[in-house]
């Protein structure tokens, strides 16, 4: 049976970004979180190679508390199991000591997996490098940003484009993929599936004393880098506004405007026109 | 009692919030506009149990709890209230009798097909001479040869243009008094004798096809009877209190989407050079509107919890159908004026919402019934 | 013995050369941050058969360049070139590495940071040097919509990839002069786990999209499919491509693959012609590298409308319209 274990991560939702203009910092605590895009495509990717060959999927995250509600959204979408790495030691983790401490749960509570997968990228960061730095940890192959797979024993046969090129790859399990978003487009939860992701109370939480691991080697701690501040870039546009009757504001356009959008007139047209 | 706070409800919310914008959200506007049902829609609710929300699950549904399922009608009205009426009064008064009253038989034979969407449902109790007055239905069932032969007209069927499997309201027994002389049946489509009117052009709630229903001589036997005869009115008044729970979950989501245009419109609108939302007369409305959502919110969460918890919720669905519709249409009210002329235009939903909105105050019940309702439920109580 | 002088490195990624010129763009940079840290700057290069781009990256400015060359090395492998890398930093022991953040560089480069137990900052758009000689990098956040600077105070080197496009390559100079440093391969290459089974060339609709120099992007303020189309004779007109907010493409007025915003969907036109479109997040997110932008609302107040160098408080599909008709008239003209 193909052990499969999706890796996830809850971001803010989209549409409230955690910044204030105002006073310039972040406001992470007001925004609502959501399962990461990308690791729903994942998820998604997982439960067609379960549905296609059967399998067990265990949901995974570190990450506050409050980041147990992606792993009951995984179950209620098809996954088996759920393992939560929570510490508050574990804060402000860059992805070398994310790939460290995800590592190291892997290695105790589910040591003989087939298959990991991780969403390409993270909305919040967005590094796209937990996914390969994991494999390292693990010493597995891995294959990142892949858009199709499937299974022959135990090998894994992979498309997926890279800088242009279509390619076609092959590695034996186990292994580690990171999944595009654009493909294996995610599956709503049911609402039998939403009921029964809350049958269980409580869901298996570990922290660093569990994983063995001393406070040096986790978190911010555990980091290679440091953020020294976060900014809002701002827009140095003139932003003019144009009003009135349509024919009179395109005409207006070329007149002020001629160097930039008068280049783009195709003089190559005017043989078919 | 907290309601909504929970990490499963606020999935829930998230779950069918991100179904209903995606799905929903791209022809909400465009199904009021062509007064068209979905179907390309509910095809893919049907997998995902919008048909089955609180049916048992080996009948084929979810099994979720009332608070769940009040979440999950509102965020679905919040995006289109005519597919939240289409979903509520199936999953309420057109499948609960059924779980409530059918034999084991009757549950096997028809809430599986409910429940998967393959039939949608329908409760009929309106005709020409009847709404509020139960006691003016004029279709009868009369049993002869072994088998009930129904005639009669119902008119303004939420779903009535797509249902599969109706229940109607009939006399079985003229003699007996008004209270005790009335059936219910499963009708089904295809009968013999059972035909679909015109789908009706109405102000609001224009994607639900609601028509009339024609039953001639239309022959069904004990078997499409629901529960024992002359247990009509029970069996009636037992759906409604459970259907007033969704159409106050409806009322309260149509709300919350004139609420948050209205919040949106007013930060991005100028006049005076100002965002209009700076100025303390559209303050107030956004206060209110706010208040009054919430307030409606709880009500139908309370009386969800207490269906859940097995007590007696009739007077505290009616408090929250008639508050809940109340507010929706002052919300919606309050949220075309804050868009101005724009409000008033086909253009923008929150005209849609306006007109979907005042129906909450009349069906399964009205304001008025709702209002009679609760004062008996509290005069009847011990000094 | 003389002190060792420090480095930076930058790895030569010299697939899809024609388009791809960010290993040049980050010589440029790197060229810069050397004079403030007393660096040279060295490239590498992996591959077979590779001396014109040993060539090429000396005459865009890199002083010395470390070269393996072997058949085995011909195609891009993550496993092959992370332990070949790994050898060689141990080596010769980089202050920093830049690697441009291609497909392969996002891939290859945060293994090769781990099995330094190093930092690293993703898909960097700024770098620069601080007081103290740490290398500062700026890299997105949420979409583009923060920016975040990061160092590395300790571990070494300290490593980037950075994001096509944002520096300037400095004009090639074929009289420069370079160390060329050829690395032995003693023994066998260094086993890849990941088999290639096929690589073709392909430009699909999704990548015209991300390079197009003009893009026409619509929204749901175009008000229907219809008046949508008309975008697409718009673009053709102005030699574009047309992109797409989500909510059109679940309304089905525009294919997926039209997508801007959010999951790599981004496009970086010298202008954006933006017809109906709010300025959701998610949206504009993806066209954060933008030349110039002309946004066509009616309302005047949108998050687009704000960002535009151009706002026209207008009717779209009146505008696009009106637009094409005057395109044509000066196309004939």
């Amino acid at each position: 049976m193909l052990k499969m274990i999706v890796c996830m991560k809850q971001v803010p939702m989209v549409s409230d970004l955690p910044w204030d203009p105002v006073t310039g910092t972040l406001t992470r605590d007001a925004a609502e979180g959501m399962m990461n895009p990308a690791c729903k495509h994942a998820l998604e990717a997982a439960l067609m190679l379960k549905e296609r060959h059967g399998g067990h999927i265990t949901a995974m995250t570190m990450g506050p508390p409050m980041a147990e509600e992606i792993l009951r959204e995984a179950i209620a979408l098809g996954a088996d199991r759920c393992l939560m790495v929570s510490d508050p030691k574990m804060a402000g983790a860059d992805t070398l000591a994310t790939s460290f401490t995800l590592a190291r749960a892997i290695e105790i509570f589910c040591p003989d997996f087939d298959l990991i997968l991780c969403g390409c990228h993270t909305s919040d960061s967005e590094t796209a490098q937990v996914g390969p730095q994991l494999a390292e940890e693990l010493d597995i192959p891995s294959i990142a940003a892949v858009e199709d797979l499937d299974l022959r024993g135990n090998t894994l046969r992979i498309k997926r484009v890279s800088d242009n090129f279509l390619e076609t790859l092959e590695m034996d399990t186990p292994g580690l993929v990171t999944v595009a978003t654009g493909f294996f487009m995610p599956r709503y939860a049911s609402m039998a599936g939403l009921q029964d992701a809350f049958r269980e109370p409580g869901i298996l939480t570990v922290g660093a004393r569990d994983l063995g691991l001393g406070e040096d080697a986790v978190g911010l701690q555990g980091s290679a880098t440091r953020i020294v501040d976060i900014f809002s870039p701002v827009a140095k546009k003139e932003n003019i506004v144009l009003k009135g009757a349509p024919k009179k504001i395109v005409e207006e356009l070329f007149e002020r405007f001629d160097d930039t959008i008068g280049s783009l007139i195709r003089k190559d047209l005017k043989a078919v026109e | 009692m907290e309601f909504d706070a929970c990490m499963k409800h606020k999935l829930v919310r998230k779950s069918v919030r991100e179904f209903a914008e995606a799905e929903l959200g791209p022809v909400a506007h465009e199904i009021d506009q062509e007064a068209r049902f979905p179907l390309e829609v509910v095809e893919k609710m049907r997998p995902l149990n919008f048909f089955g929300l609180q049916v048992p699950k080996e009948y084929g549904g979810a099994g979720i709890d009332s608070i769940s399922y009040a979440i999950a009608i509102e965020e679905i009205s919040r995006v289109s209230g005519s597919l939240g009426l289409c979903l509520t009064v199936h999953n309420s008064v057109g499948i609960s009798p059924i779980l409530r009253y059918g034999t084991k038989e009757q549950k096997e034979r028809f809430v599986p097909r409910l429940s998967g969407g393959e039939c949608i449902g329908a409760f009929c109790l309106t005709e020409a001479n009847a709404g509020s007055d139960a006691g003016g239905v004029e279709t009868h069932a009369v049993f002869t040869g072994g088998q009930y032969v129904i005639n009669g007209t119902k008119i303004f069927v939420t779903n009535g243009g797509v249902c599969g499997l109706p229940l109607i309201f009939a006399i079985t027994d003229p003699q007996a008094r008004p209270g005790r002389n009335a059936s219910v049946f499963i009708m089904e489509k295809g009968m013999p004798g059972f035909s679909v009117g015109e789908i009706e052009d109405l102000c609001g709630m224009r994607a639900n096809p609601v028509s009339s229903l024609f039953f001639e001589d239309c022959r069904v036997g004990r078997e499409n009877l629901l529960g024992k005869e002359g247990d009509g009115l029970k069996i009636g008044l037992d759906a409604l209190d459970i259907g007033r729970i969704g159409i106050g979950a409806q009322a309260v989501g149509i709300a919350q989407a004139a609420y948050e245009a209205s919040v949106k419109y007013s930060r991005e609108r100028q006049q005076f050079r100002k965002p209009i939302s700076s100025f303390q007369s559209i303050q107030n409305m956004l206060a209110d509107m706010a208040t009054e959502i919430d307030a409606a919110r709880l009500l139908v969460y309370r009386a969800s919890e207490r269906k859940d918890s097995g007590r007696p919720f009739g007077k505290e669905a009616s408090m929250a159908k008639l508050y809940a519709s109340a507010t929706a249409s002052r919300v919606t009210g309050k949220a075309v004026q804050i868009h101005g002329g724009y409000g008033y235009s086909k253009e923008y939903d929150v005209e849609r919402y306006f007109r979907d909105a005042k129906v909450t105050e009349i069906y399964e019940g009205t304001s008025e019934i709702q209002r009679m309702v609760i004062s008996r439920a509290i005069l009847a109580e011990p000094v | 013995m003389a002190q060792k002088r420090r480095s930076i490195w930058v790895f030569g990624d010299y697939r899809n050369y024609f388009q791809n010129r960010v290993t040049l763009q980050l010589l440029s940079r790197a060229t810069d941050l050397a004079e403030k840290i007393d660096a040279e700057v060295c490239a590498t290069v992996f591959g077979h058969e590779v001396d014109e781009w040993v060539g090429e990256y000396i005459a865009h400015g890199a002083a010395k360049v470390y070269v393996c060359d072997n058949p085995g090395l011909k195609f891009y492998s993550t496993d092959i070139y992370v332990a070949l890398m790994e050898r060689i930093v141990r080596q010769y022991g980089p202050e920093i590495i830049l690697v441009g953040a291609t497909s392969f560089g996002r891939e290859f480069t945060p293994r090769l940071a781990k099995r330094l137990k190093t930092g690293l900052t993703a898909d960097c758009v700024g770098l620069d040097i601080d007081d103290a000689g740490l290398l500062v990098q700026t890299a997105p956040a949420f979409g583009g919509n923060l920016l975040t600077r990061i160092v590395t105070p300790e571990k070494r080197p300290q490593m980037a990839t950075v994001r096509p496009g944002v520096f300037q390559e400095i004009p090639h100079n074929y009289q420069a002069t370079g160390e060329i440093v050829n690395v032995p391969l003693s023994g066998d290459l260094p086993k890849d786990r990941v088999r290639l089974i096929s690589s073709e060339r392909q430009a699909s609709r999704e990548q015209k999209l991300g390079e197009a120099p003009v893009v026409v992007c619509g929204g749901r303020g175009m008000g229907s499919k219809t008046r949508f189309k008309n975008l697409f004779e718009l673009a053709r007109v102005l030699g574009g491509e047309v992109g797409a907010t989500r909510p059109v493409v679940y309304a089905k007025w525009a294919d997926e693959d039209a997508l801007v915003g959010q999951a790599d969907r981004h496009i970086s036109p010298k202008v954006l012609f933006s017809f109906g479109v709010s300025g959701a997040i998610q949206h504009t997110a993806g066209i954060k590298n933008t030349g110039f932008i002309i946004a066509v609302n009616k309302n005047p107040n949108a998050a687009m409308m704000k960002m535009a160098d151009v706002a026209i408080v207008a009717d779209a599909g009146q505008v696009c319209t009106a637009l094409i008709r005057e395109l044509k008239k000066r196309i004939r003209t």
